[in-house]
Protein backbone atom coordinates (compact mmCIF):
# COMPACT_ATOMS: atom_id res chain seq x y z
CA UNK A 1 0.00 0.00 0.00
CA UNK A 2 1.32 3.12 -1.40
CA UNK A 3 -0.09 5.73 0.96
CA UNK A 4 -1.55 5.19 5.06
CA UNK A 5 -4.65 6.39 4.48
CA UNK A 6 -6.12 4.20 1.86
CA UNK A 7 -6.07 1.83 4.54
CA UNK A 8 -9.73 3.53 5.50
CA UNK A 9 -10.90 1.69 2.60
CA UNK A 10 -10.95 -2.04 4.42
CA UNK A 11 -13.86 -0.19 6.62
CA UNK A 12 -16.08 0.25 3.33
CA UNK A 13 -15.20 -2.79 2.01
CA UNK A 14 -16.23 -4.60 5.04
CA UNK A 15 -19.14 -3.21 5.65
CA UNK A 16 -20.08 -3.61 1.68
CA UNK A 17 -19.72 -7.20 2.41
CA UNK A 18 -21.93 -7.39 5.56
CA UNK A 19 -24.60 -5.75 3.70
CA UNK A 20 -24.35 -7.86 0.25
CA UNK A 21 -24.59 -10.76 2.32
CA UNK A 22 -28.05 -9.53 3.80
CA UNK A 23 -29.27 -8.28 0.71
CA UNK A 24 -28.48 -11.75 -0.97
CA UNK A 25 -30.90 -13.31 2.10
CA UNK A 26 -33.81 -10.88 2.11
CA UNK A 27 -33.35 -11.65 -2.25
CA UNK A 28 -34.01 -15.57 -1.08
CA UNK A 29 -36.92 -14.82 1.17
CA UNK A 30 -38.18 -12.40 -1.05
CA UNK A 31 -37.75 -15.35 -4.20
CA UNK A 32 -39.19 -17.49 -2.00
CA UNK A 33 -42.65 -15.91 -1.33
CA UNK A 34 -43.25 -15.53 -4.79
CA UNK A 35 -44.22 -18.95 -4.90
CA UNK A 36 -45.20 -19.14 -0.81
CA UNK A 37 -46.49 -16.35 -0.42
CA UNK A 38 -47.28 -16.99 3.51
CA UNK A 39 -43.67 -17.56 3.62
CA UNK A 40 -42.42 -15.33 7.13
CA UNK A 41 -45.81 -13.58 7.24
CA UNK A 42 -46.90 -10.89 8.93
CA UNK A 43 -42.94 -10.68 10.20
CA UNK A 44 -41.38 -9.75 6.88
CA UNK A 45 -44.06 -8.87 4.08
CA UNK A 46 -43.46 -9.19 0.78
CA UNK A 47 -42.99 -5.72 0.35
CA UNK A 48 -40.87 -5.33 3.18
CA UNK A 49 -38.22 -8.14 1.93
CA UNK A 50 -38.49 -6.37 -1.39
CA UNK A 51 -37.57 -3.10 -0.27
CA UNK A 52 -34.65 -4.47 1.76
CA UNK A 53 -33.39 -6.12 -0.97
CA UNK A 54 -33.25 -3.69 -3.37
CA UNK A 55 -31.96 -0.40 -0.55
CA UNK A 56 -29.01 -2.73 0.86
CA UNK A 57 -27.91 -3.36 -2.89
CA UNK A 58 -27.90 0.08 -3.25
CA UNK A 59 -26.19 1.10 0.05
CA UNK A 60 -23.37 -1.81 -0.36
CA UNK A 61 -23.01 -0.70 -3.70
CA UNK A 62 -22.32 2.94 -2.31
CA UNK A 63 -20.38 1.60 0.24
CA UNK A 64 -17.98 0.12 -2.55
CA UNK A 65 -18.02 2.83 -4.60
CA UNK A 66 -16.81 4.82 -1.45
CA UNK A 67 -14.26 2.36 -0.52
CA UNK A 68 -13.04 1.77 -3.90
CA UNK A 69 -12.16 6.03 -4.17
CA UNK A 70 -10.64 6.05 -0.80
CA UNK A 71 -8.39 3.26 -2.44
CA UNK A 72 -7.40 4.48 -5.42
CA UNK A 73 -7.69 8.65 -5.18
CA UNK A 74 -4.44 9.08 -2.61
CA UNK A 75 -2.72 6.29 -5.76
CA UNK A 76 -3.48 8.35 -8.19
CA UNK A 77 -3.24 11.86 -6.46
CA UNK A 78 -0.11 10.95 -5.57
CA UNK A 79 -0.82 12.09 -2.34
CA UNK A 80 -2.44 11.04 1.03
CA UNK A 81 -6.12 11.16 1.89
CA UNK A 82 -7.21 14.94 2.56
CA UNK A 83 -8.76 13.67 5.99
CA UNK A 84 -8.62 9.92 6.90
CA UNK A 85 -10.50 10.94 9.89
CA UNK A 86 -13.51 12.46 7.98
CA UNK A 87 -13.55 9.30 5.73
CA UNK A 88 -13.95 7.32 9.47
CA UNK A 89 -16.26 9.48 10.69
CA UNK A 90 -18.74 9.93 7.44
CA UNK A 91 -18.52 5.86 7.28
CA UNK A 92 -20.20 5.48 10.70
CA UNK A 93 -22.84 8.09 10.19
CA UNK A 94 -23.57 6.23 7.03
CA UNK A 95 -23.59 2.93 8.51
CA UNK A 96 -25.75 3.95 11.96
CA UNK A 97 -27.68 5.54 9.18
CA UNK A 98 -27.98 2.82 7.07
CA UNK A 99 -28.74 0.15 9.75
CA UNK A 100 -31.46 2.00 11.69
CA UNK A 101 -33.25 2.67 8.55
CA UNK A 102 -33.16 -1.41 7.94
CA UNK A 103 -34.27 -2.10 11.02
CA UNK A 104 -37.25 0.57 10.75
CA UNK A 105 -38.55 -0.96 7.54
CA UNK A 106 -38.33 -4.67 9.63
CA UNK A 107 -39.54 -3.41 12.67
CA UNK A 108 -42.37 -1.10 11.91
CA UNK A 109 -45.42 -0.43 9.09
CA UNK A 110 -44.18 1.55 6.55
CA UNK A 111 -46.65 4.38 7.34
CA UNK A 112 -45.59 4.45 10.84
CA UNK A 113 -41.78 4.94 9.56
CA UNK A 114 -43.09 7.71 7.55
CA UNK A 115 -44.71 9.03 10.88
CA UNK A 116 -41.95 8.85 13.10
CA UNK A 117 -39.70 10.07 10.83
CA UNK A 118 -41.73 13.24 10.38
CA UNK A 119 -42.33 12.53 6.11
CA UNK A 120 -45.10 15.44 6.01
CA UNK A 121 -42.56 17.63 6.99
CA UNK A 122 -41.17 16.56 3.24
CA UNK A 123 -42.37 13.71 1.58
CA UNK A 124 -40.46 11.76 -0.11
CA UNK A 125 -41.00 8.26 0.58
CA UNK A 126 -42.71 5.90 -0.86
CA UNK A 127 -41.19 5.52 -4.30
CA UNK A 128 -39.20 2.48 -5.68
CA UNK A 129 -35.84 1.79 -4.48
CA UNK A 130 -36.06 5.67 -2.93
CA UNK A 131 -38.26 4.52 0.04
CA UNK A 132 -35.56 5.73 2.47
CA UNK A 133 -37.34 8.15 5.00
CA UNK A 134 -36.87 11.81 4.44
CA UNK A 135 -34.65 12.31 6.66
CA UNK A 136 -31.96 8.93 5.43
CA UNK A 137 -31.83 10.72 2.44
CA UNK A 138 -30.89 14.00 4.25
CA UNK A 139 -27.77 11.94 6.11
CA UNK A 140 -27.22 10.56 2.49
CA UNK A 141 -26.59 14.01 1.31
CA UNK A 142 -24.74 15.28 4.21
CA UNK A 143 -22.07 11.43 3.97
CA UNK A 144 -22.27 12.38 0.12
CA UNK A 145 -20.58 16.26 0.48
CA UNK A 146 -18.32 15.10 3.11
CA UNK A 147 -17.38 12.61 1.00
CA UNK A 148 -16.70 14.54 -1.66
CA UNK A 149 -15.12 17.13 -0.09
CA UNK A 150 -12.69 15.06 1.24
CA UNK A 151 -12.43 12.96 -2.29
CA UNK A 152 -11.72 16.44 -4.35
CA UNK A 153 -9.74 18.24 -1.86
CA UNK A 154 -7.16 15.68 -2.57
CA UNK A 155 -7.60 15.57 -5.99
CA UNK A 156 -7.22 18.77 -5.83
CA UNK A 157 -4.01 19.10 -3.86
CA UNK A 158 -2.49 16.23 -6.05
CA UNK A 159 -1.65 15.03 -9.22
CA UNK A 160 -4.56 15.16 -11.45
CA UNK A 161 -5.50 11.57 -13.93
CA UNK A 162 -8.19 10.74 -16.10
CA UNK A 163 -8.82 8.11 -13.70
CA UNK A 164 -9.18 10.53 -10.61
CA UNK A 165 -11.24 13.11 -12.90
CA UNK A 166 -13.53 10.55 -14.61
CA UNK A 167 -14.60 9.67 -11.06
CA UNK A 168 -15.16 12.48 -9.46
CA UNK A 169 -16.97 13.13 -12.79
CA UNK A 170 -19.33 9.98 -11.77
CA UNK A 171 -19.38 10.77 -7.86
CA UNK A 172 -20.73 14.39 -8.15
CA UNK A 173 -23.21 13.33 -11.32
CA UNK A 174 -24.21 10.46 -8.24
CA UNK A 175 -24.59 12.95 -5.52
CA UNK A 176 -26.32 15.55 -7.65
CA UNK A 177 -29.07 13.59 -9.60
CA UNK A 178 -29.62 11.81 -5.86
CA UNK A 179 -31.03 15.41 -5.13
CA UNK A 180 -34.01 14.51 -7.24
CA UNK A 181 -34.94 11.95 -4.86
CA UNK A 182 -36.26 15.18 -2.85
CA UNK A 183 -38.67 16.42 -5.42
CA UNK A 184 -42.15 14.72 -5.52
CA UNK A 185 -44.40 16.66 -7.14
CA UNK A 186 -48.45 15.38 -6.49
CA UNK A 187 -48.92 14.87 -10.65
CA UNK A 188 -47.62 11.19 -10.91
CA UNK A 189 -46.55 11.25 -14.66
CA UNK A 190 -44.24 14.23 -13.47
CA UNK A 191 -43.15 12.03 -10.61
CA UNK A 192 -42.05 8.87 -12.33
CA UNK A 193 -40.43 11.22 -15.22
CA UNK A 194 -38.06 12.51 -12.47
CA UNK A 195 -37.68 9.23 -10.30
CA UNK A 196 -36.33 8.07 -13.09
CA UNK A 197 -33.47 11.01 -13.10
CA UNK A 198 -31.99 9.45 -10.20
CA UNK A 199 -32.53 6.14 -10.91
CA UNK A 200 -31.36 5.82 -14.70
CA UNK A 201 -29.20 8.61 -14.89
CA UNK A 202 -27.35 6.79 -12.00
CA UNK A 203 -27.79 3.07 -12.99
CA UNK A 204 -26.93 3.98 -17.04
CA UNK A 205 -25.47 7.49 -17.01
CA UNK A 206 -22.80 7.94 -13.73
CA UNK A 207 -22.29 4.95 -12.42
CA UNK A 208 -21.02 3.79 -15.41
CA UNK A 209 -18.12 6.43 -15.04
CA UNK A 210 -17.31 4.93 -11.99
CA UNK A 211 -17.25 1.51 -13.51
CA UNK A 212 -15.12 2.89 -15.98
CA UNK A 213 -12.38 4.79 -13.61
CA UNK A 214 -12.91 1.88 -11.44
CA UNK A 215 -11.89 -0.91 -14.00
CA UNK A 216 -9.74 1.02 -15.56
CA UNK A 217 -7.20 1.52 -12.37
CA UNK A 218 -7.21 -2.52 -11.42
CA UNK A 219 -6.45 -2.83 -15.56
CA UNK A 220 -3.52 -0.50 -15.13
CA UNK A 221 -2.34 -2.28 -11.96
CA UNK A 222 -2.72 -5.38 -13.11
CA UNK A 223 -2.16 -5.50 -16.76
CA UNK A 224 1.32 -2.81 -16.49
CA UNK A 225 -0.81 -1.75 -19.37
CA UNK A 226 0.68 2.04 -20.21
CA UNK A 227 -1.57 4.91 -18.96
CA UNK A 228 -1.95 6.78 -21.66
CA UNK A 229 -3.32 3.81 -23.77
CA UNK A 230 -5.81 3.20 -20.93
CA UNK A 231 -7.05 6.80 -20.26
CA UNK A 232 -7.81 6.73 -24.46
CA UNK A 233 -10.15 3.84 -23.98
CA UNK A 234 -11.63 5.09 -20.94
CA UNK A 235 -12.13 8.89 -22.51
CA UNK A 236 -14.22 6.99 -25.45
CA UNK A 237 -15.90 4.63 -23.49
CA UNK A 238 -17.58 7.51 -21.08
CA UNK A 239 -18.05 9.64 -24.00
CA UNK A 240 -20.41 6.95 -25.65
CA UNK A 241 -21.89 5.91 -22.08
CA UNK A 242 -23.05 9.83 -21.76
CA UNK A 243 -24.33 10.25 -25.50
CA UNK A 244 -26.46 7.13 -25.53
CA UNK A 245 -27.75 7.49 -21.68
CA UNK A 246 -28.53 11.08 -21.00
CA UNK A 247 -31.00 10.81 -23.96
CA UNK A 248 -31.50 7.27 -23.62
CA UNK A 249 -33.72 7.91 -20.28
CA UNK A 250 -36.19 8.27 -22.89
CA UNK A 251 -36.93 4.35 -22.71
CA UNK A 252 -38.41 4.76 -18.99
CA UNK A 253 -40.55 7.32 -20.73
CA UNK A 254 -42.70 5.07 -22.85
CA UNK A 255 -46.47 4.55 -21.66
CA UNK A 256 -46.11 6.57 -18.70
CA UNK A 257 -47.78 9.81 -19.92
CA UNK A 258 -44.82 11.32 -21.82
CA UNK A 259 -45.06 12.70 -24.68
CA UNK A 260 -44.81 10.52 -27.74
CA UNK A 261 -41.52 11.66 -29.05
CA UNK A 262 -40.01 10.41 -26.12
CA UNK A 263 -40.62 6.34 -28.01
CA UNK A 264 -38.19 7.12 -30.71
CA UNK A 265 -35.79 8.94 -29.12
CA UNK A 266 -36.00 6.29 -26.01
CA UNK A 267 -35.72 3.47 -28.50
CA UNK A 268 -32.70 5.25 -30.86
CA UNK A 269 -30.45 6.44 -28.57
CA UNK A 270 -31.11 3.39 -25.80
CA UNK A 271 -30.43 0.54 -28.59
CA UNK A 272 -26.56 2.47 -28.85
CA UNK A 273 -26.59 1.79 -24.94
CA UNK A 274 -25.52 -1.57 -25.38
CA UNK A 275 -22.11 0.26 -27.44
CA UNK A 276 -20.14 1.53 -24.33
CA UNK A 277 -20.59 -1.85 -22.64
CA UNK A 278 -19.47 -3.73 -25.61
CA UNK A 279 -16.32 -1.33 -25.91
CA UNK A 280 -15.78 -2.19 -22.07
CA UNK A 281 -15.58 -5.83 -22.65
CA UNK A 282 -13.14 -4.53 -25.57
CA UNK A 283 -10.96 -2.83 -23.91
CA UNK A 284 -10.74 -5.57 -21.10
CA UNK A 285 -9.88 -8.28 -23.54
CA UNK A 286 -7.30 -6.12 -25.01
CA UNK A 287 -5.56 -5.17 -21.85
CA UNK A 288 -5.33 -8.46 -20.48
CA UNK A 289 -4.31 -9.27 -23.75
CA UNK A 290 -1.37 -6.79 -24.17
CA UNK A 291 -0.12 -7.60 -20.64
CA UNK A 292 3.55 -6.54 -20.36
CA UNK A 293 3.25 -8.29 -16.73
CA UNK A 294 2.00 -11.79 -14.76
CA UNK A 295 0.46 -9.92 -12.13
CA UNK A 296 -0.01 -12.89 -8.93
CA UNK A 297 -3.41 -11.80 -8.42
CA UNK A 298 -5.17 -13.74 -10.49
CA UNK A 299 -8.65 -13.67 -9.19
CA UNK A 300 -8.44 -9.79 -9.53
CA UNK A 301 -7.96 -10.58 -12.99
CA UNK A 302 -10.44 -12.89 -13.58
CA UNK A 303 -12.90 -10.38 -11.89
CA UNK A 304 -11.92 -7.81 -14.24
CA UNK A 305 -13.06 -10.07 -17.22
CA UNK A 306 -16.10 -10.92 -16.08
CA UNK A 307 -16.85 -7.51 -15.00
CA UNK A 308 -16.45 -6.59 -18.38
CA UNK A 309 -18.33 -8.97 -20.05
CA UNK A 310 -21.13 -9.75 -17.58
CA UNK A 311 -21.93 -5.75 -17.53
CA UNK A 312 -21.85 -6.21 -21.74
CA UNK A 313 -24.44 -9.02 -21.19
CA UNK A 314 -26.82 -8.23 -18.39
CA UNK A 315 -26.35 -4.00 -18.96
CA UNK A 316 -25.79 -4.07 -23.18
CA UNK A 317 -27.89 -7.14 -24.49
CA UNK A 318 -30.30 -7.72 -21.96
CA UNK A 319 -31.39 -3.92 -21.81
CA UNK A 320 -31.28 -3.66 -25.56
CA UNK A 321 -33.88 -6.97 -25.56
CA UNK A 322 -36.58 -4.79 -24.51
CA UNK A 323 -35.55 -1.19 -25.06
CA UNK A 324 -37.42 -0.40 -28.22
CA UNK A 325 -40.61 0.97 -28.10
CA UNK A 326 -42.58 -1.69 -30.13
CA UNK A 327 -41.30 -4.28 -28.10
CA UNK A 328 -41.18 -2.16 -24.80
CA UNK A 329 -45.11 -1.94 -25.46
CA UNK A 330 -45.63 -5.86 -24.23
CA UNK A 331 -42.57 -6.18 -22.02
CA UNK A 332 -43.36 -3.27 -20.08
CA UNK A 333 -42.78 -3.71 -16.25
CA UNK A 334 -42.69 -7.39 -16.78
CA UNK A 335 -40.45 -9.79 -15.32
CA UNK A 336 -37.94 -9.22 -18.03
CA UNK A 337 -37.47 -5.58 -16.84
CA UNK A 338 -36.27 -8.03 -13.64
CA UNK A 339 -34.02 -10.03 -15.90
CA UNK A 340 -32.38 -7.12 -17.17
CA UNK A 341 -32.04 -5.59 -13.64
CA UNK A 342 -30.40 -8.84 -12.13
CA UNK A 343 -27.90 -9.46 -14.62
CA UNK A 344 -26.99 -5.65 -15.52
CA UNK A 345 -26.78 -4.66 -11.13
CA UNK A 346 -24.36 -7.99 -10.78
CA UNK A 347 -22.62 -7.70 -13.74
CA UNK A 348 -21.62 -4.05 -14.23
CA UNK A 349 -22.01 -2.68 -10.31
CA UNK A 350 -21.70 -5.83 -8.01
CA UNK A 351 -18.47 -7.60 -9.79
CA UNK A 352 -16.61 -4.11 -10.17
CA UNK A 353 -16.74 -3.52 -6.62
CA UNK A 354 -15.53 -7.37 -6.26
CA UNK A 355 -12.78 -6.53 -8.73
CA UNK A 356 -11.70 -4.17 -6.74
CA UNK A 357 -12.11 -5.43 -3.30
CA UNK A 358 -10.19 -8.75 -4.39
CA UNK A 359 -7.66 -6.27 -5.98
CA UNK A 360 -7.14 -3.90 -2.66
CA UNK A 361 -8.08 -6.14 0.21
CA UNK A 362 -5.00 -8.05 -0.12
CA UNK A 363 -2.73 -4.98 -0.32
CA UNK A 364 -4.64 -3.71 2.39
CA UNK A 365 -3.79 -6.79 4.56
CA UNK A 366 0.20 -6.37 3.85
CA UNK A 367 0.45 -9.07 0.48
CA UNK A 368 0.53 -8.47 -3.07
CA UNK A 369 -1.92 -11.00 -3.94
CA UNK A 370 -3.87 -13.10 -1.48
CA UNK A 371 -2.02 -16.91 -1.00
CA UNK A 372 -2.70 -19.19 -3.64
CA UNK A 373 -5.43 -21.41 -1.88
CA UNK A 374 -7.28 -18.11 -0.63
CA UNK A 375 -7.31 -17.35 -4.96
CA UNK A 376 -8.44 -20.45 -5.97
CA UNK A 377 -11.46 -20.57 -3.66
CA UNK A 378 -12.28 -17.12 -4.62
CA UNK A 379 -12.22 -18.01 -7.99
CA UNK A 380 -14.78 -20.89 -7.59
CA UNK A 381 -16.97 -18.30 -5.96
CA UNK A 382 -16.59 -16.02 -8.87
CA UNK A 383 -17.84 -18.88 -11.00
CA UNK A 384 -20.57 -20.15 -8.60
CA UNK A 385 -22.09 -16.37 -8.35
CA UNK A 386 -21.21 -15.61 -12.15
CA UNK A 387 -22.92 -19.04 -13.45
CA UNK A 388 -26.22 -18.78 -10.72
CA UNK A 389 -26.61 -15.44 -12.17
CA UNK A 390 -26.76 -16.43 -15.77
CA UNK A 391 -29.27 -18.90 -14.74
CA UNK A 392 -31.31 -16.61 -12.70
CA UNK A 393 -31.35 -14.32 -15.53
CA UNK A 394 -32.01 -16.90 -17.90
CA UNK A 395 -35.23 -18.36 -15.71
CA UNK A 396 -36.36 -14.89 -15.48
CA UNK A 397 -36.26 -13.89 -19.21
CA UNK A 398 -38.44 -17.36 -19.27
CA UNK A 399 -40.97 -16.24 -16.67
CA UNK A 400 -41.27 -12.62 -18.64
CA UNK A 401 -41.40 -14.49 -22.36
CA UNK A 402 -44.27 -16.73 -20.64
CA UNK A 403 -46.13 -13.74 -18.63
CA UNK A 404 -45.69 -11.22 -22.09
CA UNK A 405 -47.18 -14.52 -23.99
CA UNK A 406 -50.25 -15.18 -21.37
CA UNK A 407 -50.77 -11.95 -20.28
CA UNK A 408 -50.43 -9.60 -23.14
CA UNK A 409 -50.03 -11.24 -26.41
CA UNK A 410 -52.62 -14.40 -26.82
CA UNK A 411 -56.00 -13.91 -28.35
CA UNK A 412 -57.85 -14.58 -25.14
CA UNK A 413 -55.46 -12.78 -22.36
CA UNK A 414 -55.00 -13.84 -18.33
CA UNK A 415 -54.94 -11.45 -15.48
CA UNK A 416 -52.07 -10.90 -13.84
CA UNK A 417 -51.98 -13.56 -10.67
CA UNK A 418 -53.77 -16.43 -12.83
CA UNK A 419 -50.40 -15.75 -15.06
CA UNK A 420 -48.47 -15.81 -12.26
CA UNK A 421 -49.60 -19.18 -11.32
CA UNK A 422 -48.33 -20.50 -14.50
CA UNK A 423 -45.18 -19.29 -14.39
CA UNK A 424 -44.59 -20.51 -11.08
CA UNK A 425 -41.95 -23.24 -11.86
CA UNK A 426 -40.02 -20.53 -13.28
CA UNK A 427 -39.59 -18.65 -9.64
CA UNK A 428 -39.11 -22.24 -7.98
CA UNK A 429 -35.60 -22.50 -10.51
CA UNK A 430 -34.59 -18.59 -9.75
CA UNK A 431 -35.06 -19.70 -6.21
CA UNK A 432 -32.60 -22.93 -6.32
CA UNK A 433 -30.26 -20.99 -8.50
CA UNK A 434 -30.13 -18.03 -6.12
CA UNK A 435 -29.37 -20.96 -2.98
CA UNK A 436 -26.02 -21.74 -5.34
CA UNK A 437 -25.44 -18.04 -5.72
CA UNK A 438 -25.56 -18.26 -1.66
CA UNK A 439 -23.19 -21.25 -1.97
CA UNK A 440 -20.87 -18.57 -4.33
CA UNK A 441 -21.39 -15.88 -1.85
CA UNK A 442 -20.11 -17.92 1.58
CA UNK A 443 -17.33 -19.62 -0.52
CA UNK A 444 -16.50 -15.86 -1.34
CA UNK A 445 -16.30 -14.71 2.22
CA UNK A 446 -14.42 -17.70 3.59
CA UNK A 447 -11.64 -16.90 0.86
CA UNK A 448 -10.83 -14.05 3.09
CA UNK A 449 -9.81 -16.64 6.20
CA UNK A 450 -8.35 -19.10 4.28
CA UNK A 451 -4.61 -19.37 5.30
CA UNK A 452 -1.48 -20.71 3.07
CA UNK A 453 -1.20 -24.54 2.87
CA UNK A 454 1.73 -26.18 4.12
CA UNK A 455 4.31 -27.32 1.19
CA UNK A 456 5.14 -30.96 2.28
CA UNK A 457 8.51 -32.32 1.18
CA UNK A 458 8.55 -35.51 -0.46
CA UNK B 1 2.92 -19.22 -34.43
CA UNK B 2 5.50 -16.08 -32.80
CA UNK B 3 4.17 -13.16 -33.88
CA UNK B 4 7.04 -11.53 -34.46
CA UNK B 5 7.41 -13.05 -37.92
CA UNK B 6 4.44 -11.66 -39.43
CA UNK B 7 4.66 -8.33 -41.52
CA UNK B 8 2.50 -5.74 -40.59
CA UNK B 9 0.36 -6.34 -43.60
CA UNK B 10 -0.13 -9.93 -42.65
CA UNK B 11 -1.51 -8.48 -39.14
CA UNK B 12 -3.29 -5.64 -41.00
CA UNK B 13 -5.45 -8.18 -42.66
CA UNK B 14 -6.03 -10.37 -40.06
CA UNK B 15 -7.48 -7.28 -37.81
CA UNK B 16 -9.42 -6.76 -41.15
CA UNK B 17 -10.70 -10.23 -41.07
CA UNK B 18 -11.10 -10.80 -37.72
CA UNK B 19 -13.59 -7.23 -37.44
CA UNK B 20 -15.54 -8.46 -40.51
CA UNK B 21 -15.95 -11.78 -38.50
CA UNK B 22 -17.59 -9.62 -35.73
CA UNK B 23 -19.49 -7.37 -37.51
CA UNK B 24 -21.05 -10.21 -39.68
CA UNK B 25 -22.18 -11.82 -36.57
CA UNK B 26 -23.85 -7.99 -34.98
CA UNK B 27 -24.19 -5.17 -37.64
CA UNK B 28 -23.78 -6.26 -41.25
CA UNK B 29 -24.61 -9.91 -41.46
CA UNK B 30 -24.33 -11.32 -44.91
CA UNK B 31 -22.45 -8.11 -46.43
CA UNK B 32 -19.40 -8.62 -43.78
CA UNK B 33 -19.43 -12.79 -44.51
CA UNK B 34 -19.21 -11.88 -48.06
CA UNK B 35 -16.39 -9.18 -47.72
CA UNK B 36 -15.19 -12.17 -44.98
CA UNK B 37 -14.95 -14.38 -48.00
CA UNK B 38 -13.27 -11.91 -49.88
CA UNK B 39 -10.37 -11.20 -48.02
CA UNK B 40 -9.95 -14.93 -47.50
CA UNK B 41 -9.12 -15.46 -51.14
CA UNK B 42 -6.28 -12.89 -51.13
CA UNK B 43 -4.71 -14.55 -48.55
CA UNK B 44 -2.01 -17.00 -48.26
CA UNK B 45 -1.81 -20.46 -46.57
CA UNK B 46 -0.18 -20.37 -43.40
CA UNK B 47 -0.70 -16.65 -42.39
CA UNK B 48 -1.95 -15.37 -39.70
CA UNK B 49 -4.38 -13.68 -42.08
CA UNK B 50 -5.23 -16.44 -43.42
CA UNK B 51 -5.91 -17.97 -39.85
CA UNK B 52 -7.95 -15.72 -38.88
CA UNK B 53 -10.09 -15.25 -42.04
CA UNK B 54 -10.54 -19.41 -41.37
CA UNK B 55 -11.46 -18.74 -38.01
CA UNK B 56 -14.03 -16.39 -38.99
CA UNK B 57 -15.37 -18.24 -41.63
CA UNK B 58 -15.89 -21.50 -39.39
CA UNK B 59 -17.01 -19.10 -36.18
CA UNK B 60 -19.76 -17.75 -38.74
CA UNK B 61 -21.03 -20.86 -40.20
CA UNK B 62 -21.22 -22.96 -36.75
CA UNK B 63 -22.39 -19.43 -35.59
CA UNK B 64 -25.06 -19.71 -38.19
CA UNK B 65 -26.16 -23.51 -37.91
CA UNK B 66 -26.31 -22.92 -33.93
CA UNK B 67 -28.67 -20.04 -33.96
CA UNK B 68 -30.75 -20.45 -37.18
CA UNK B 69 -30.81 -24.00 -37.65
CA UNK B 70 -31.35 -24.97 -33.85
CA UNK B 71 -34.00 -22.05 -33.72
CA UNK B 72 -35.75 -23.01 -36.54
CA UNK B 73 -36.12 -26.96 -35.15
CA UNK B 74 -36.97 -25.46 -31.84
CA UNK B 75 -39.84 -23.78 -33.77
CA UNK B 76 -40.22 -26.16 -36.21
CA UNK B 77 -40.54 -29.42 -32.76
CA UNK B 78 -42.59 -27.11 -30.39
CA UNK B 79 -45.15 -24.91 -32.69
CA UNK B 80 -45.59 -21.36 -33.59
CA UNK B 81 -48.40 -20.77 -31.30
CA UNK B 82 -46.72 -22.07 -27.92
CA UNK B 83 -45.79 -19.90 -25.79
CA UNK B 84 -42.56 -22.25 -24.60
CA UNK B 85 -41.48 -22.15 -27.60
CA UNK B 86 -40.55 -18.17 -27.92
CA UNK B 87 -39.87 -19.13 -23.76
CA UNK B 88 -36.88 -21.99 -24.88
CA UNK B 89 -35.89 -19.84 -28.60
CA UNK B 90 -35.45 -16.21 -27.22
CA UNK B 91 -33.47 -17.48 -24.03
CA UNK B 92 -31.40 -19.50 -26.15
CA UNK B 93 -30.60 -17.04 -29.25
CA UNK B 94 -29.68 -14.06 -27.04
CA UNK B 95 -27.26 -16.40 -24.79
CA UNK B 96 -25.94 -17.95 -27.72
CA UNK B 97 -25.63 -15.22 -30.15
CA UNK B 98 -23.75 -13.54 -27.22
CA UNK B 99 -21.44 -15.66 -26.53
CA UNK B 100 -20.46 -15.85 -30.35
CA UNK B 101 -19.88 -12.50 -30.25
CA UNK B 102 -17.73 -12.25 -27.14
CA UNK B 103 -15.80 -14.91 -29.13
CA UNK B 104 -15.22 -12.90 -32.28
CA UNK B 105 -14.04 -9.95 -29.72
CA UNK B 106 -11.86 -12.56 -27.96
CA UNK B 107 -10.01 -13.33 -32.00
CA UNK B 108 -10.12 -9.62 -32.68
CA UNK B 109 -8.09 -8.63 -29.65
CA UNK B 110 -5.37 -12.06 -30.79
CA UNK B 111 -5.62 -10.26 -34.21
CA UNK B 112 -4.61 -7.00 -33.58
CA UNK B 113 -1.48 -8.32 -31.98
CA UNK B 114 -0.84 -10.70 -34.64
CA UNK B 115 -1.16 -13.92 -32.34
CA UNK B 116 -3.45 -17.20 -32.65
CA UNK B 117 -5.97 -17.45 -30.40
CA UNK B 118 -4.76 -18.92 -26.93
CA UNK B 119 -6.04 -19.03 -23.69
CA UNK B 120 -6.89 -15.36 -21.76
CA UNK B 121 -5.00 -16.18 -18.60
Amino acid sequence: MKYKSQAVAKLYFTAAIGLFVGQILFGLIMGLQYVAGDFLFPEIPFNVARMVHTNLLIVWLLFGFMGSAYYLVPEESERELFSPMLAKLMFWVFLVAGALTILGYLLVPYATLADITMNDLLPTMGREFLEQPTITKLGIVVVALAFLYNIGMTILTGRKTVINLVLITGLIGLAVFFLFSFYNPDNLVMDKYFWWWVVHLWVEGVWELILGAILAFVLIKITGVDREIIEKWLYIIIAMTLITGIIGTGHHFFWIGTPDYWQWLGSVFSAMEPIPFFMMTLFAFNMVNKRRREHPNKAATLWALGTAVMAFLGAGVWGFLHTLAPVNYYTHGTQITAAHGHMAFYGAYVMVVLTMISYAMPIMRGNKANNERAQVLEMWSFWFMTVSMVFITLFLTGAGIMQVYLQRYSDAPIAFMAAQDKIAIFYWMREIAGLVFLVGLVLYVMSFFVKPGVKVNA
Amino acid sequence: MDKTAHSSSDIKTASQAALLSLLNLTLLPIIAFSALLWIYNKTQPGTIARYHAELGIKTNLFAAIALFLVSALMIAFGGFDSAWTWVYVISYFTIVHTTFIIFAVWALVRSWSGEKLNKLM
